[in-house]
């Protein structure tokens, strides 16, 4: 995999800054992010703040208020969820993905017409550390970007 | 196409290299190119032999695999049951129109205000000439088919930093490309570099047929004048008169044409999948779903959330839930299941089926498709630039904006496809916004092309294909590794169930693998019922 773990890496690493595009005059509705922002400029997704990370990638299907969702199928609510009690389970789950959720780990994660959305070890960390401290969740045992990468290395 | 190991690459790592290397669309090609979309294995209408008497199948899912499966069945005599979440059929296939109302996951509700006649297909929305399945089916059903326009020269390639934001015609960039190829080739081939791999005879030849393919001039440059304006167009059009005299237009410069990228998107109409001639049902492509409804109408239950599925020895049970109704569960029995589910939620419904099938099932997770439709208040790409249908491809998180091929010159609003994203990140990033956002961007970054969209926005609405109650994703998003694993177990019958839809196929997001997968289940269930008939 080392072609591909480095060509993750390259873009990971390349640090275009943000750009931070503002809306403008358009009223919206719904709840809105805390930011403006957009990925766009960026070569790969380069926001490092947990909320950031939740707010533009995961926010999709476990929605704003971290519920989930139910349809024919559902998206697993992010609040009193007892899996939650396991960072090593959410860093792996974030790294390899489970069944529609896709992997972000740069070792699984697959594209589709662009390079695959990964995210890094603090990256990872950061989102975890967030949703376990939001959303009425009140967890005291944070996950470090080191703790993340030993689980990465360690998987298969 | 097999897997090296050693220091060969992998075609996923190659790809994903090309990604990120030379952009989304030169992988999207190079997808392509290495048989990602491979050609229709449709062989024209399926002909079962007359069912084994009272044989029953129980279809789950009323998207176009679970439709043809249900057609073909009934037609051949099999008792058909289709079970369906939606309130419609057609699954994926779909249109929305003015007053129509979706509610995404999350509950955010959005109330369609496109005017009579006017349209989104938020899923797929062209057929290719050779997915003669599709074509077979509109045709047998009745669905009226017209030109869905992939290619037009006059629309834009776009990138915020190419030319200062200034979008450029497709015919000028297409033309440029070429030409400046073809001098840069006809000059080393008159240095004598190609000598040791051309004969002299050859290289007159290739010459003739440079000067030809790039619009080369008599010295076989390629420069202002004639010939090239005859490809990128003129500054002024000929005409008649005394204003007759056209002017030449000035081509881009070689360095500054490749420099701008905008020579990614130039091969995507040259794409097998996307060479005209290409089709679109009048009136939307949601128009085959509701035809196999209409033919199949008493067959079809509606609002049955499928909750578990269990085979025996003798059938398969499907325990639904009412939606509508909010009735308790039923329970829908049948001797076998063609069960189309998207794996998306599929994975997540019990079912008592091997190893192999349950882990086929889970290795598949879902792309992130998207699209907004855009109502304006006049149609200004016609009316204004003279674009007819076709695409603007942009570097911009909205990947393209898409003309309507139907309806030309119409008074009054128009219904542009405004975003159409399957890049992941910018997908994903939208997909986490509300519906208002997304329509606001698209906006927003589509009047960087147009600048006309300021003034003319009337509304629009979007659909996160993540958001979809009855998908749940857009479609599967296999990688190489998990379709070695996996693919034949997906595929292969587990006692009386067999899986179908695009998912089940190696043409991913097309509707034709929907219908292949679903004419190569069937055929096998055929063979199945009639060896158990014979043996029972």
């Amino acid at each position: 995999m080392n072609g591909k773990k480095q060509a993750a890496a390259a873009v990971l690493s390349s640090g275009i800054a943000l750009a931070s595009i503002v809306l403008s005059g358009l009223l919206l509705k719904g709840e809105a992010r805390a930011d403006s922002a957009d990925n766009f400029d960026s070569e790969a997704f380069s926001m490092k703040d947990g909320r950031q990370v939740y707010e533009h990638i995961c926010r999709g299907c476990h929605m704003a208020n971290a519920g989930g969702a139910v349809g024919a199928g559902r998206f697993p609510a992010l609040t009193k969820n007892p899996a939650l009690g396991s960072t090593q389970y959410m860093a792996l789950t974030i790294l390899m993905g489970k069944r529609n959720m896709p992997a972000f780990g740069a070792k699984y994660a697959v594209g589709f017409g662009g390079p695959p959305v990964t995210l890094s070890e603090a990256q990872i960390a950061a989102v975890i550390n967030y949703v376990r401290t939001n959303f009425g969740n009140h967890y005291r045992d944070p996950i470090t970007a080191a703790q993340v990468g030993a689980l990465d290395r360690s998987a298969r | 196409m097999t897997e090296k190991s050693g220091t060969a690459l992998s075609r996923r790592q190659l790809l994903t290299m090309i990604g990120v290397s030379a952009g989304a669309t030169a992988m999207y090609q190079a997808m392509h190119s290495l048989g990602f979309a491979a050609e229709s294995k449709f062989q024209g209408p399926i002909r079962l032999s007359a069912a084994p008497a009272g044989a029953s199948v129980l279809v789950l899912g009323a998207g176009i695999a679970g439709l043809v499966a249900a057609y073909e069945l009934r037609n051949a005599g099999y008792k058909v049951q289709v079970l369906e979440y939606n309130a419609r059929a057609g699954g994926r296939n779909w249109t929305l129109r003015g007053g129509d109302r979706y509610t995404e996951l999350g509950g955010e509700t959005q109330e369609c205000r496109f005017d009579p006649g006017l349209y989104i297909n938020p899923g797929p929305w062209r057929l290719p000439y050779h997915h003669r399945g599709m074509l077979s089916y509109c045709k047998r059903l009745g669905v009226a088919l017209e030109p869905f326009v992939q290619i037009n020269y006059n629309a834009y390639l776009h990138g915020p930093k190419a030319f200062g934001g200034k979008p450029q015609r497709l015919r000028a960039v297409q033309a440029d490309y070429d030409g400046h190829v073809a001098e840069l080739l006809a000059k080393a081939t008159r240095n004598h570099a190609l000598d040791a791999d051309v004969t002299a005879e050859d290289q007159a030849i290739l010459l003739s047929s440079l000067r030809s393919s790039g619009a080369l001039d008599s010295d076989y440059r390629f420069v202002k004048g004639p010939d090239s304006s005859e490809r990128r167009g003129f500054e002024r059009d000929p005409g008649g008169g005394l204003s007759a005299r056209p002017a030449f237009s000035e081509p881009i410069a070689l360095s500054d044409l490749l420099r701008s990228g905008l020579w990614a998107t130039l091969s995507f109409g040259a794409l097998y999948d996307m060479q005209t001639t290409m089709f679109q049902p009048v009136g939307g492509m949601g128009q085959v779903g509701q035809a196999f409804a209409r033919e199949l109408a008493p067959l079809i239950r509606y609002n049955a959330k499928v909750v578990d599925i269990h085979q025996d020895e003798r059938g398969v049970s499907a325990t639904f839930e009412d939606t509508g109704a909010g009735s308790g569960r039923q329970t829908a029995r049948a001797d076998w299941c063609v069960c189309t589910i998207p794996l998306s939620i599929l994975g997540q419904v019990p079912m008592n089926v091997g190893a192999p099938m349950a882990r086929a099932i889970a290795a598949v997770p879902y792309c992130t498709g998207l699209k907004v439709g855009l109502q304006f208040k006049r149609r200004f790409w016609e009316e204004d630039e003279q674009i007819y249908g076709g695409i603007t491809y942009t570097d911009l998180p909205i990947g393209q904006i898409s003309y309507p091929s139907s309806r030309f010159f119409a008074d009054g609003k128009g219904v542009l496809l405004g975003a159409y994203i399957w890049d992941m990140r910018n997908s994903m990033d939208f997909t986490s916004m509300t519906p208002a956002e997304r329509v606001s961007k698209a906006v927003e970054y589509g009047s960087q092309i147009h600048p006309q969209y300021t003034k003319e926005f009337d509304n629009g609405i979007a659909v996160a294909w993540h958001r979809v109650p009855s998908a749940m994703g857009c479609f599967g998003l296999w990688s190489d590794e998990a379709r070695a694993e996996h693919y034949d177990n997906l595929c292969a019958f587990d006692g009386r169930i067999v899986l179908a839809g695009e998912h089940a196929s190696y043409m991913p997001a097309w509707q034709e693998g929907a219908v292949t997968s679903a004419l190569d289940a069937i055929d096998r269930l055929h063979q199945r019922a009639h060896a158990a008939g014979a043996a029972a």
